[in-house]
């Protein structure tokens, strides 16, 4: 039996070791953010965290992930709570997620889920990108550009400059 | 307590006309200071048998609009969200603006649900049309608590003033809520229309509207409150839904847009022990209680399941070709443009003429379609994504031969596919349907990507030949366009096609719903007052491969973002480059000489500021043996009554064939501003959309199927490719109409891309998209 942490979580998976992560957070964890895009690694919509990296849950089988630390837009809010050693707050979301509320990132949203994630993977190892930095995450870095039909890109790159803002004028003490 | 024995009826029921709609009402002795009182309008019982097969109990509180004791307020309607955020901001504006209550007051709107929204009728024109019926209720909402508010003030009406949800004469002051609290209030509004028609209901009558001079809510900003429980991760959305006991479905589509079933694989059940072939007709499918199964089953079954052959489509490499003299345009009746005006046979002493083209676009929403059905107690209930949820409520009951009070859909968010539902379905709804029929359990049908793209409908391409005509001084004496291309609206469900049970007829020249003819339209709105010749002319025909195809399938074709403009805006506008370049003009001067509406005078100028246009004549005339070239075009459109002016500045690196969009600026005059957050935000995007589609999108397909499959071999647009934006609202002041902004954008990229490359290089590029292999054979 495969076991993994989602979300600060230990879970035991029941599914077989070659099924797709994707299939087993939605399928069998109720973990329904990570959305089914291409099935290809195409597009980065089931983008999730492993181990603080972003990986497409479409096409990684839970063998590869026996004893990883699996982050989904549901679980970035505690993230950032104990990152930041931050006072309990349910209200609180990680600031990718409130840059992408104050700037009206998403259209229909589909893709955003996949954005958040690789923008938080971005903003942990490098918390002030320029807009290169920016469009190297987004396009080059993984196994292929996170594509978004809204086309919403424009407000994709003020949110990530904002959720960088936001990071950096966030204490972190308890309070 | 029981709240039921302190509610005592105290009058008789009381009827007030208002401007023709009917309040009727009861008081009761409440001792709850919390009872919800509702403000219920039902459509109009006289009307057809519409009303009949709404499921609303118009006697509940659940029909347009309710107003709360608590000054809460809930709208309703049939329309849907796919990311342009109107019905959770500007709906929720304009009704505050006519009901004078803020914004925030409302704090909840429900759409899209056939059994709790009472209007139907498509996502579209939301603005220009569409939420006309929630305005018109708020406002006879509004004249029967103003009514309530004078017998209970002991004025007139017209002395009372509402200010922020207040109702107010001299020192009487009382809230909406104070208003319809401890009351029973239901308002009848006259409706027009049928139900589950393509248009749904329209609201009747002419109840008093505000002065668009005394807004105060409208032309503010207001945040989209779906935003946070997107981001949150707290929204359901169609794919997450879960319907206890239910089998996951792929379907196993045709080897061919043509091919009929010869044999259905079987399933190994020493490897898929679950899993379960499904055939109704050519409708093939595989389930299983265990989705990955069924996504692995599927394959195995797919590749052994036999079709016979089909070939009956001209390839995409030949389709301009085939549409120039294959096809025989004199099966559908001609349409002549609206404007079309003057002299066709006026001497010219200098003629621009030139053939553009426009390929099939794939909507490509981001996530393939995904619907569920379930059939609990003769009830079918439908949980999907859908753009026209009435209407495809309609499709479904005629698929199953049952009424369609026996039909629900439930609508819930998905990815946005910019009208391919518009007419019910995505694809995917009706397999669910029948898949749940035939198995006696909830199913639900998740198409891969794959599916998406080589068998969900495709907006269709348009050829179009132009002829521009100049008088000696360089002026344009005569405009003509002749647009050739299959139809844009079949409805028709796939798995009603591929189960060959009844269903709506195909695009055709006797089709009885107007929409769904085989004419070409000329939906060109004309923008050149100047021009006194105008003569355009559409010619259609019916779907490539269709009657062809034993299925009837063929390239089902379905409009898109700017649907019809999107193609004919192309070719008039890389035209009207051409010919200003003829005559020795600006490009954008030479519209500044034939745009002669005030309007576009003022748009025009404004995009010469923002774009800082440098005024001279095209070509760039730069060193051809540079490694990059640069450029400008510019591209005016008309539409949903909005005034629009784009300009381009590209690199063209000769070499390589590619073509780099650095930046974009939008001007736009839409009309009355209803949310400029949002318009920004969906223009911005729009434009972006465009690009996409100018260098990257069109459906290749050989002479079987679509051979589209992937986002490899049909590429959109990267955040690498995003060139600087600015775009620009700039309404005319004193405008009636609101604007609206998430079409416009995407068709007028293109040709200001095109007119730039025309700028950069001395060469027209009349045809989309500009990839490297065709940018290259231009530069040769």
């Amino acid at each position: 039996m495969t076991v993994i942490s989602v979300n600060g979580e230990k879970r035991e998976v029941k599914a077989s070791p070659e099924v797709p992560l994707l299939y087993v957070l939605r399928g069998e964890l109720d973990v329904m953010t990570p959305k089914f895009g291409c099935g290809l690694a195409q597009c980065g919509a089931c983008s999730v965290l492993v181990d603080g990296e972003e990986v497409r849950a479409c096409i990684t089988p839970i063998a590869a992930l026996d004893g990883k630390e699996i982050t989904t837009v549901e679980g970035l809010p505690a993230r950032w709570q104990q990152q930041r050693n931050l006072a309990d707050d349910a209200e609180r979301l990680h600031p990718v997620q409130q840059a992408w509320i104050d700037k009206q990132v998403p259209q229909c949203g589909i893709c955003q889920f996949g954005m958040m994630i690789k923008t938080t993977e971005l903003l942990e190892s490098n918390p002030t990108p320029n807009d290169a930095a920016i469009v190297d995450a987004l396009t080059t870095s993984g196994p292929s550009p996170h594509l978004c039909r809204c086309g919403s890109y424009a407000a994709i790159k003020e949110g990530i400059h904002h959720a960088a803002d936001l990071m950096a004028a966030s204490g972190g003490d308890k309070s | 307590m029981n709240k039921k024995a302190e509610e005592q009826d105290t009058t008789a029921t009381e009827t007030l006309n208002i401007h023709g709609a009917s309040l009727s009402r009861r008081s009761f002795l409440g001792v709850s200071g919390s009872l919800l009182v509702s403000l219920a309008l039902k459509p109009n019982l006289g009307f057809a048998n519409s009303a009949v097969t709404n499921s609303l109990d118009a006697a509940a509180p659940n029909s347009w609009v309710e107003i709360h004791a608590d000054n809460t307020v809930v709208i309703r309607t049939g329309k849907c969200d796919f990311g342009q955020s109107s019905i959770y901001t500007a709906y929720r504006q304009i009704v505050a603006e006519e009901l004078g209550i803020p914004v925030d007051a409302i704090t909840t709107v429900i759409s899209g649900d056939t059994d709790r929204t009472p209007d139907g009728g498509g996502t579209f024109g939301l603005l220009r049309t569409n939420v006309l019926n929630l305005r018109k209720v708020a406002a006879y909402t509004r004249e029967a608590v103003l009514k309530l508010a004078a017998q209970r003030f002991g004025v007139s009406p017209d002395s009372i003033s509402i200010k922020d949800g207040i109702l107010s004469a001299g020192s009487k002051r009382a809230s909406y809520g104070e208003i319809v609290a401890k009351q029973a209030l239901t308002l009848e509004i006259p409706v027009e229309g049928e139900l589950t028609s393509f248009r749904g209901l329209t609201v009747a009558g002419n109840p008093p509207l505000k002065d668009p001079a005394d807004y105060t809510v409208i032309g503010t900003p207001v945040k989209n409150p779906i935003v946070r429980p997107k981001v949150s991760g707290e929204l359901t959305w169609v794919g997450d839904v879960k319907l206890p006991g239910m089998l996951h479905a792929r379907v196993i589509h045709p080897a061919t847009l043509g091919s009929t079933l010869v044999k259905a694989g079987n399933v190994d059940k020493s490897r898929f022990p679950n899993a379960q072939v499904v055939a109704i007709n050519n409708l093939v499918a595989v389930v299983s209680p265990d989705e990955w199964e069924a996504v692995q089953a599927a394959n195995a079954v797919a590749a052994v399941t036999q079709w016979s052959d089909w070939a009956g489509l001209p390839g995409s490499a030949q389709l301009q070709e085939h549409l120039r003299s294959q096809v025989d345009w004199n099966e559908v009746p001609g349409t002549a443009g609206r404007f079309n005006s003057g002299d066709a046979a006026v001497q010219a002493s200098r003629t621009h003429a030139a053939s553009y083209f426009v390929p099939y676009h794939k909507h490509a929403p981001i996530g393939p379609t995904v619907s569920l059905a379930e059939v609990t107690n003769g009830t079918i209930t439908v949980h999907t994504h859908s753009q026209n949820p009435q209407f495809l409520r309609m499709a479904i009951a005629k698929m199953l031969g049952e009424s369609e009070a026996a039909v629900v859909i439930r609508t819930y968010p998905g990815p946005g596919h910019f009208g391919r539902s518009n007419g019910g379905n995505a694809g995917s709804e009706d397999e669910a349907v029948l898949l749940a029929r035939k198995l006696n359990k909830p199913v639900r049908v998740q198409w891969m990507r794959h599916d998406d793209m080589q068998w969900s409908t495709q907006s269709s391409a348009m050829l179009s030949d132009i002829r521009i005509d100049l008088n000696d001084s360089g002026k344009i004496l005569r405009y003509e366009a002749t647009h050739f291309g299959p139809p844009m609206q079949d409805d028709r469900p796939i798995g009603a096609l591929l189960a060959n049970l009844p269903t709506i007829s195909s695009p055709s020249p006797n089709n009885p719903s107007p929409v769904h003819r085989a004419e070409m339209y000329v939906a060109d709105s004309w923008v050149y007052a100047g021009i006194a010749n105008v003569a355009e002319t559409g010619h259609g025909t019916y779907q490539l491969g269709e009657r062809e195809s034993p299925l009837k399938v063929g390239l089902r074709d379905h409009s898109m973002r700017t649907p019809i403009q999107f193609q004919q805006n192309f070719p008039r506008e890389s035209a009207i480059t051409e010919a200003a370049a003829l005559a020795g003009t600006d490009a954008l001067e030479f519209r500044l000489q034939h745009a002669t509406d005030p309007r576009f005078q003022a748009l025009l100028t404004r995009l010469q500021k923002e774009s800082q246009w440098q005024t001279r004549p095209s070509p760039a005339k730069e060193d051809e043996s540079a490694t990059v070239l640069r450029g400008r075009g510019v591209s005016i459109m008309f539409r949903d009554n909005g005034y629009w002016a784009c300009a381009a500045t590209i690199a063209v690196t000769p070499a390589t064939g590619v073509v780099k969009v650095e930046q974009i600026t939008l001007v736009a005059d839409p009309g009355i501003v209803v949310n400029p957050l949002q318009l920004k935000r969906q223009a911005e995007a729009g434009c972006l959309m465009g690009v996409s589609q100018a260098l990257h999108e069109e459906v290749a397909f050989d002479q079987s199927r679509v051979t589209s499959s992937d986002w490899y071999s049909y590429p959109i647009l990267t955040m690498a490719e995003v060139p600087k934006l600015n775009v620009v609202i700039a309404p005319f002041q004193g405008a009636k109409i609101y604007g609206q902004g998430s079409e416009s954008a995407n068709a007028l990229v293109p040709s200001a891309i095109a007119g730039a490359f025309f700028d950069a290089t001395g060469k027209p590029a009349r045809r989309l998209p500009l990839r490297p292999d065709y940018i290259k054979t231009l530069l040769l």
